[in-house]
């Protein structure tokens, strides 16, 4: 190995080391985990990623999560597309400060929307369901769609717009068939976006939900059952919760490189 | 294909202009005839591409109408129009290949395949792209896209007018002047309208047939590139148009007769009676040359240009430009230059004012 190889591969082991720890926990029993510590797991079991996948308090954190996190991404890219091309195209009264107080929505800890969301969606009976969850996240995600998309939008010129029209194209099928398949990788980046954050929110997925819409996240915070702590179960849960994100990853890697080099993400 | 009448049109960016000075189109009343190359010329933001841009009904004036035919579609979208449109920067759908690119404006207005096809590979091979038919259109080199972007405005045999808005622009110098010929080429197969906006007075004398000059939201002139350069109507025309552009001398008017530095400077023929204001002698530097007699003046530049010099001269405090073939003075001489008479106008504020 040459010498200018060394300093990377510390970095890399240097983040590979927690994830790695994560998933040699979780094909250990709890009992190993406790009793000191072991470079590999000394009996492999896959007993805890059995229990996720059988048990419904678990296996339905996942099904949750995935629901409403797909609901808000559809949404929020659903509301964000045409608010970007708004922003982009168009000059209106206020459209600076407007743009820019869409983003400071992004400044506020989510804890501080905790309390009114929690009385609001009681209030209206939309509490512990999937769609208010989805809602809560889009608070904090419209914001980031249509910042993202709108530097991938002013990268397109206005010409294309007007060629469509001079071609014979009305607005919506002009923006249906021509313009979001132009900018799909602003699309693709500002989808992953609206993705991730909502995958990883917690606060806010917990706090509005109890049982029917708990999402994954919240179930692995109750460290300690009636069989003492699970600690290996728990660490499977969180391999499994790495895994979207990581596929997501995959298939827009090639785009968020082009949304870095534009400026915006 | 239709003749183009714009009449009495204005057009202003602002909701409520006042002031002349507001209107970026000042009153406009233009003919385009049906079959004509036509090269609308005129510096950057003099409102051209306002112009365009309402003919082809992506703008709606503030006033006047516009006429296909003598039909009224100042209220028509640009779709219904049946024009084309090629903008500076290319345009295409990088989502398709270059055949469907070609194919679009035709497939979209439900047009025969039998004849689509026809039609693309005709266009493909006069804009030499026909073997790169079944490539994406996102992988092509700039002016690769920007011929795609103008076989897309030239495919259609029936639009009223194909026009170009600067289209050269973002082509390499030695593909300009190739695919300018090629327009040039395919306007006289075609026979389509064609308007050619551009603010390079090259491109604009080589493709048409009529150049009509803009300045300040305001047509200045109407003509053959040969009328633009032989007698201008206006000192901009005059100084828009050469290079070196028309020598502008501020001079007295005096009986109607034109006073240079204080020496009397034969014209081409008569000042008009009504002419008054501020006047200026117009005379090409192709037309001064040095002689025994004439105006004192001091070489303070000569360059080499290839085919001739160009002489830089005060004459007082004035500076002049000759352009000169065969010996040339050298820097700081004193020289005589004289004016070949029937090339010397007068122009009162700003506007021919010599008749013949």
């Amino acid at each position: 190995m040459q010498k200018r190889h060394i300093v990377p591969v510390l970095y890399i082991l240097f983040l590979m080391l927690p994830i790695y720890w994560l998933v040699a926990m979780s094909f250990k029993t709890t009992g190993e985990i406790l009793s000191g510590f072991s470079l590999f797991p000394q009996t492999w079991t896959l007993d805890n990623y059995r229990t996720i996948f059988t048990d419904p308090t678990w296996y339905w954190g996942y099904i949750n999560s995935i629901l409403y996190v797909s609901i808000n991404t559809v949404i929020s890219m659903v509301v964000a597309l045409p608010a970007a091309y708004a922003f982009s195209r168009y000059n209106f009264l206020g459209d600076k400060h407007l743009f820019f107080w869409l983003l400071t929505n992004r400044m506020a800890p989510a804890a501080v929307f905790a309390l009114p969301f929690f009385q609001l969606y009681s209030a209206v009976g939309l509490f512990d369901t999937h769609i208010a969850v989805a809602l809560a996240h889009c608070l904090f995600n419209i914001p980031l769609a249509v910042w993202i998309l709108e530097g991938f939008m002013q990268s397109i010129p206005k010409e294309l717009d007007e060629t469509a029209y001079v071609d014979g194209y009305s607005f919506p099928r002009f923006f249906i068939t021509i313009f979001v398949p132009t900018i799909k990788a602003g699309v693709g980046v500002a989808a992953f976006f609206c993705f991730m954050f909502s995958w990883v929110e917690l606060l806010l997925a917990k706090t509005l939900t109890a049982v029917a819409a708990k999402p994954i996240a919240a179930t692995m915070t109750k460290t300690a059952s009636s069989a003492g702590y699970e600690l290996g179960l728990l660490a499977a849960a969180g391999t499994l919760t790495i895994i979207p994100g990581a596929i997501v990853i995959y298939f827009v890697r090639n785009y968020i490189a082009r949304g870095f080099a534009m400026g915006r993400v | 294909m239709a003749k183009i009448t714009l009449s009495n049109l204005r057009h202003s960016y602002y909701p409520a202009p006042e002031k002349r000075d507001d209107y970026a189109l000042k009153n406009i009343d233009l003919d385009w005839e049906d079959g004509g190359a036509y090269a609308l010329l005129g510096p950057s933001g003099c409102g051209k591409t306002t112009l365009l841009n309402i003919i082809s009904g992506l703008l709606t004036p503030s006033e006047g109408r516009i006429l296909f035919d003598g039909k009224d579609v100042t209220d028509w979208t640009p779709g219904r129009r049946n024009i084309a449109q090629v903008f500076q920067f290319p345009v295409i759908y990088d989502t398709m290949t270059v055949y469907d690119n070609l194919a679009f404006p035709l497939r979209n207005r439900g047009v025969d395949p039998a004849h689509i096809d026809r039609r693309v590979q005709e266009i493909a091979r006069l804009l030499e792209v026909e073997n790169m038919l079944d490539r994406r259109a996102s992988g092509l080199s700039p002016d690769n896209k920007q011929k795609l972007s103008m076989g897309r405005g030239l495919v259609r045999d029936d639009v009223n007018v194909v026009m170009f808005d600067e289209p050269l622009t973002v082509i390499d110098p030695h593909l300009k002047w190739k695919l300018r010929s090629k327009l040039k080429e395919l306007h006289q197969r075609v026979k389509h309208t064609m308007i050619y906006v551009t603010h390079d007075q090259t491109e604009a004398l080589t493709f048409a047939d009529q150049v009509v000059v803009m300045d300040e939201g305001e047509i200045v002139q109407i003509g053959t590139p040969v009328d633009l350069f032989a007698r201008p109507a206006h000192t901009f025309v005059g100084h828009f148009i050469g290079s070196p552009g028309m020598n502008v001398l501020p001079c007295e008017l005096r009986n109607r007769g034109a006073f240079f530095q204080g020496s009397p400077v034969p014209l081409e023929g008569p000042v008009r009676a009504d002419a008054s204001g501020r006047a200026e002698i117009g005379i090409r530097p192709e037309f001064v040359t040095i002689s025994d007699a004439g105006l004192d003046a001091v070489v303070v530049k000569v360059s080499d240009v290839g085919r001739h010099n160009v002489v830089q001269a005060m004459v007082g405090d004035t500076k002049l430009a000759a352009i000169i073939e065969g010996d040339v003075p050298h820097k700081g001489e004193s020289v005589k230059l004289s004016f070949r008479q029937d090339q010397t106008r007068l122009y009162c504020d700003g506007w021919l004012a010599t008749e013949i």
